[in-house]
């Protein structure tokens, strides 16, 4: 095993990376290996569909697969071996249709079909202790003492963006909304890391073009939310429980949130919403339900205590999943691309078990007083006040805006954020996405001019929305984004904060500043690069962090 | 007061304080670490541990239960301190429940005879506002059953799978003599109320292992390995899977009906029934469950996952195959049924 994907992963002095029997994220060696196979094999996937999508006969089918394996492997999503072995079959059956497919496609447009090599014509072992006997070919790292680890470093970097990229694609492709550009762009890449590249300049290049097509699908992503859902607008929500049987629905998917709603109608049960599923109540279909009564909890790492307290059924709907303890493993429930050894998933939307537990638990028996936070400062809200948001920087009453966006984690190193928000001056304006939120979102931070100082945006894939409105912010100065007076402020944990961190470089905008420490696969090479070329910078300590950008135009 | 230190099988260091007029036991759970344990009088053998030093006195307990009282062998629920004590625990930290367990009244709602002097029992709990209804375990692991009125308290595994009906069933073998059993054959009817206190125990599935499986149950040890099987129905899994259902006689091998429903859920699975005095009619393996054991590891291409739940006698003979053919202790999860 050998895996250096996420943010928490093992730092020892040799270097970093979770290489023992057991990751930080308890994902153990046996499904680490299986992945690493499955991953090798979609790169083969890609191969294929890249060409069939240029001679304009794609398998939509392959494809969506593609986008479904490839975030079972995100970090904290399925530790389930088994499910990777039938996963691991299922990928050589549609290798194999996509080969024949290729084969006539092109032969009927007058053309000799390229023989493909590597993944394209790998062959998986049909038990698992061949299939761990395969997984050195398919390791990140192999090939390292011959390509060196800036290669190794930027084909992670490329691997693990795609991963965050795939995620959200599915995200959208579950409300239904898909992109041919989306497609190709996935199948290129996996193309290009099946051809094992080795130029640092086109790896790079690949990282940008990512970047790219990750705009796009945050673009689908929020087509999707706002078309199925509505637009989203602030809300204040509940934080304190209400008495009566309750279901917490944690993870990103707005569809499976809508599918326990749906199923809880008419039963008395309350739907609490946790983590990334908290800008739910901005959406104003989903907020119609009655049932949805509010928030339970924070960020996705404290949720063994929180969902052993919780008193009611639990339904995990994607990343991050932590393992379920003994306390609370009959009554969770994965949805979706999510898994563990032992636990009832719901691979068909049916929610009516999730429902039976939720009955059986004795539920809330009180209500606490109510306390609300307000979520639901998307694009649409932003940009309704870009009036008064305009004339407040102009009257110097707004002097800077930071953008504090990105996954929360366990380290020590993340009281940053929270550092960070507290002593962001009284005239400037905080906004919000992702997880990481949950450090300080409970606070007060006043407002100003009646602009709320701390505006929650959404999801970490709502970064689209702000990237839209500085866009149009800078339009309104008539200025470029990295001319505003507005710092980025990101934490990243796993790799759908790569894809946005792709999505920013590929932009150009500059002076994000990167925490709570920097991706274990880039080398120093490398961050000299991200440094020089694209003005990334680590995070130092939030006052200096706060002095720098609030002088920036001076220095 | 003295200071207790436990040290777990996986070095974990644990201390809290002890009166001398209390037993470790008690002021473990008065410090929330509760440690395993059922009869609370000396009897049952689940809190034994080792004292590796300190003063102690042990107060009255069965032999059956402590056999080794004479090399510092304690049962925690019997042993005050004389000084500060460090207590070595035979199993890891992970054994110990850090919440404590519950405890709450369920009616009989089933009483049936299975065979070979052998009852099936379902209880239900009775609906409580603060506890819910969910039948909360993991397949393997046990309920105690208290008598209300009475000292009786008996540990008994559940046959079925966790559910949310608040329902457990149980296999229980009548003992000659017996007093749980007795109660059970002679005073028991539907709609009595018991007392449970659970679940309790760490024989459970390796659900994330890869490894064959061999489950070997005898005796009533049957039914935490029917509820595992039945779990690994549940989920449809494919992994090679054996069970070898060791009884003494023929009419012993209760839950016929019940392995066959498994055999047709689990394709892959392997029975071996292994009767050890069978009538001359019989034609399946004639031998104990340890035999049957032999004969298995001879067949298999991979060392397995091994559980075992049974008689210490089955115990005994089946973890002596094991060690001879040099399993790893860690593949073996066992439990003695008294
Ligand atoms: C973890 C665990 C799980 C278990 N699971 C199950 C299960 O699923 N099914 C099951 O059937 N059992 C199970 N048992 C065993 C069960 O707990 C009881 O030990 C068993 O049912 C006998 O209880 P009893 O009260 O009927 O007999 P006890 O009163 O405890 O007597 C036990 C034996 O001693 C003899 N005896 C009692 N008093 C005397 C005396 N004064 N003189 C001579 N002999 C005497 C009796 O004849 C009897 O044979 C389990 C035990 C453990 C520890
Ligand atoms: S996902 Fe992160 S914690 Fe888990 S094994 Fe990989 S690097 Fe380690
Ligand atoms: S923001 Fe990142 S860490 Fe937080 S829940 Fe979403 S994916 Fe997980």
């Amino acid at each position: 095993m050998f895996c250096f994907q996420c943010e928490q992963t093992t730092k020892t002095d040799t270097g970093a990376g979770c290489a023992t029997a057991k990751g930080v994220c308890g994902k153990d060696e046996v499904t680490a290996d299986l992945q690493d196979v499955l991953i090798y094999q979609l790169k083969g996937l890609g191969q294929y569909s890249a060409r069939l999508h240029a001679l304009g006969q794609p398998d939509a089918q392959a494809d969506s697969f593609i986008l479904y394996a490839l975030f079972t492997t995100l970090t904290n999503v399925n530790f389930n071996r088994a499910r990777f072995v039938e996963m691991i079959a299922e990928a050589a059956r549609i290798r194999d249709r996509l080969r024949g497919a290729y084969e006539a496609v092109a032969k009927a447009a007058g053309q000799t079909p390229d023989v493909l090599h590597g993944p394209a014509s790998f062959i998986p072992a049909t038990d698992p202790t061949g299939l761990l006997a395969q997984a050195n070919i398919a390791s990140v790292r192999a090939g390292l003492d011959v390509v060196g680890a800036d290669v190794i470093g930027l084909r992670a970097l490329v691997l693990y963006g795609l991963k965050g990229v795939a995620a959200y694609a599915h995200h959208a492709e579950v409300l239904g909304e898909t992109r041919e550009a989306i497609a190709v762009g996935i199948a290129h890449a996996l193309d290009f890391l099946a051809s094992e590249p080795v130029d640092l300049e086109e790896l790079l290049e690949e990282s940008l073009a990512l970047g790219r097509v990750n705009f796009t699908v945050m673009e689908a992503l929020d087509a999707a939310n706002t078309g199925t859902y509505g637009t989203p607008s602030p809300v204040a929500v509940r934080i304190t429980p209400v008495a009566g049987k309750a279901i917490l629905v944690s993870g990103h998917d707005m569809r499976d949130l809508e599918g326990v709603l749906e199923a809880t109608k008419g039963t008395g049960i309350n739907v609490y919403t946790h983590g990334e599923v908290l800008p739910a109540h901005s959406y104003p279909k989903l907020r119609a339900y009655a049932h949805l009564v509010g928030n339970y909890g924070g960020a996705w790492q404290n949720q063994q205590q929180e969902f052993a307290a919780f008193p009611g059924a639990i339904v995990m709907t994607s990343n991050c999943l932590v393992e379920p303890q003994a306390l609370y493993r009959n009554r969770i429930f994965t949805a979706g691309p999510v898994g563990w050894p032992g636990i009832r998933h719901i691979g068909n939307g049916d929610f009516s078990q999730v429902v039976q537990a939720a009955l059986a638990q004795p539920g809330f028996s009180v209500t606490e007083p109510e306390k609300t936070i307000t979520v639901g400062f998307g694009r649409d809200a932003v940009l309704g006040v870009a009036g008064t948001v305009i004339d407040a920087v102009k009257s110097g009453a707004i002097k800077h805006f930071f953008l504090i966006g990105g996954c929360d984690g366990a380290a020590p190193g993340r009281n940053y954020y929270t550092e960070f928000a507290e002593a962001a001056p009284k005239d400037t304006v905080l906004l919000t996405l992702g997880c990481g939120k949950y450090r300080f979102n409970k606070e007060d931070f006043g407002d100003i001019g009646g602009i709320p100082r701390l505006l929650d945006m959404g999801q970490c894939n709502d970064s689209y929305s702000a990237l839209v409105v500085a866009q149009a912010l800078a339009k309104a100065f008539d200025c470029g984004v990295n001319d505003l007076p507005l710092s980025l402020v990101v934490s990243w944990f796993e790799q759908k904060a790569a894809a946005v961190f792709l999505t920013l470089l590929a932009l150009g905008v500059r002076n994000v500043r990167l925490g709570p420490t920097l991706p274990a696969f880039l080398t120093p090479t490398l961050i000299d690069i991200l440094v020089s070329r694209f003005g990334i910078q680590p995070i130092t300590t939030a006052e200096a962090d706060i002095t720098a950008a609030l002088n920036r135009k001076a220095a | 007061m003295p200071e207790i230190t436990l040290l777990t099988r996986d070095g974990a260091h644990l201390e809290f304080a002890c009166a001398q007029d209390e037993n470790i036991l008690d002021a473990a759970a008065a410090a929330g670490l509760f440690l395993p344990s059922m009869c609370r009088e000396g009897s049952c053998g689940l809190c034994h541990a080792y004292v590796a030093e300190g003063a102690y006195e042990m107060g009255s307990f069965s032999k059956d239960a402590l056999s080794d009282a004479d090399q510092a062998g304690v049962l925690l629920c019997r042993c005050e301190p004389r000084s500060d004590l460090t207590v070595q625990l035979p199993y890891p930290q992970a054994d110990i429940q850090r919440h404590e367990i519950i405890s709450r009244e369920a009616v009989i709602e089933n009483l049936a005879p299975a065979g070979a002097g052998a009852m099936a029992v379902t209880l239900r709990y009775t609906p409580h506002e603060s506890f819910g209804q969910a039948a909360d375990f993991v397949p393997g692991q046990y309920m105690e059953l208290a008598i209300p009125g009475t000292n009786i308290r008996r540990a008994y595994s559940m046959a079925n799978l966790p559910n949310w009906d608040g329902r457990f069933e149980f296999l229980i073998r009548l003992q000659k003599n017996g007093a749980f059993s007795t109660y059970l054959a002679e005073q028991a009817k539907i709609g009595d109320m018991l007392i449970t206190r659970g679940p309790l125990g760490q024989f459970v599935l390796d659900d994330a292992s890869m490894r064959p499986r061999c489950l070997i149950g005898g005796g009533c040890g049957f039914a935490p390995v029917l509820s595992m099987l039945r779990h690994l129905a549940d989920f449809q899994d494919t992994q090679p899977t054996h069970l070898i259902f060791g009884a003494n006689r023929e009419e012993e091998l209760f839950a016929a009906g019940d392995i066959d429903s498994l055999r047709s859920a689990l394709p892959q699975l392997g029975v071996t029934l292994a009767v050890w005095r069978p009538e001359a009619a019989w034609t399946g393996f004639t031998g104990t469950a340890a035999d049957a054991f032999v004969q298995y590891l001879e067949t298999s291409t991979q060392t397995p996952d091994v559980y075992v739940c049974g008689p210490p006698r089955l115990l005994e003979a089946v973890l002596a195959v094991a060690h001879e053919r040099n399993i790893p202790p860690e593949r073996i999860i066992a439990e003695r049924v008294l």
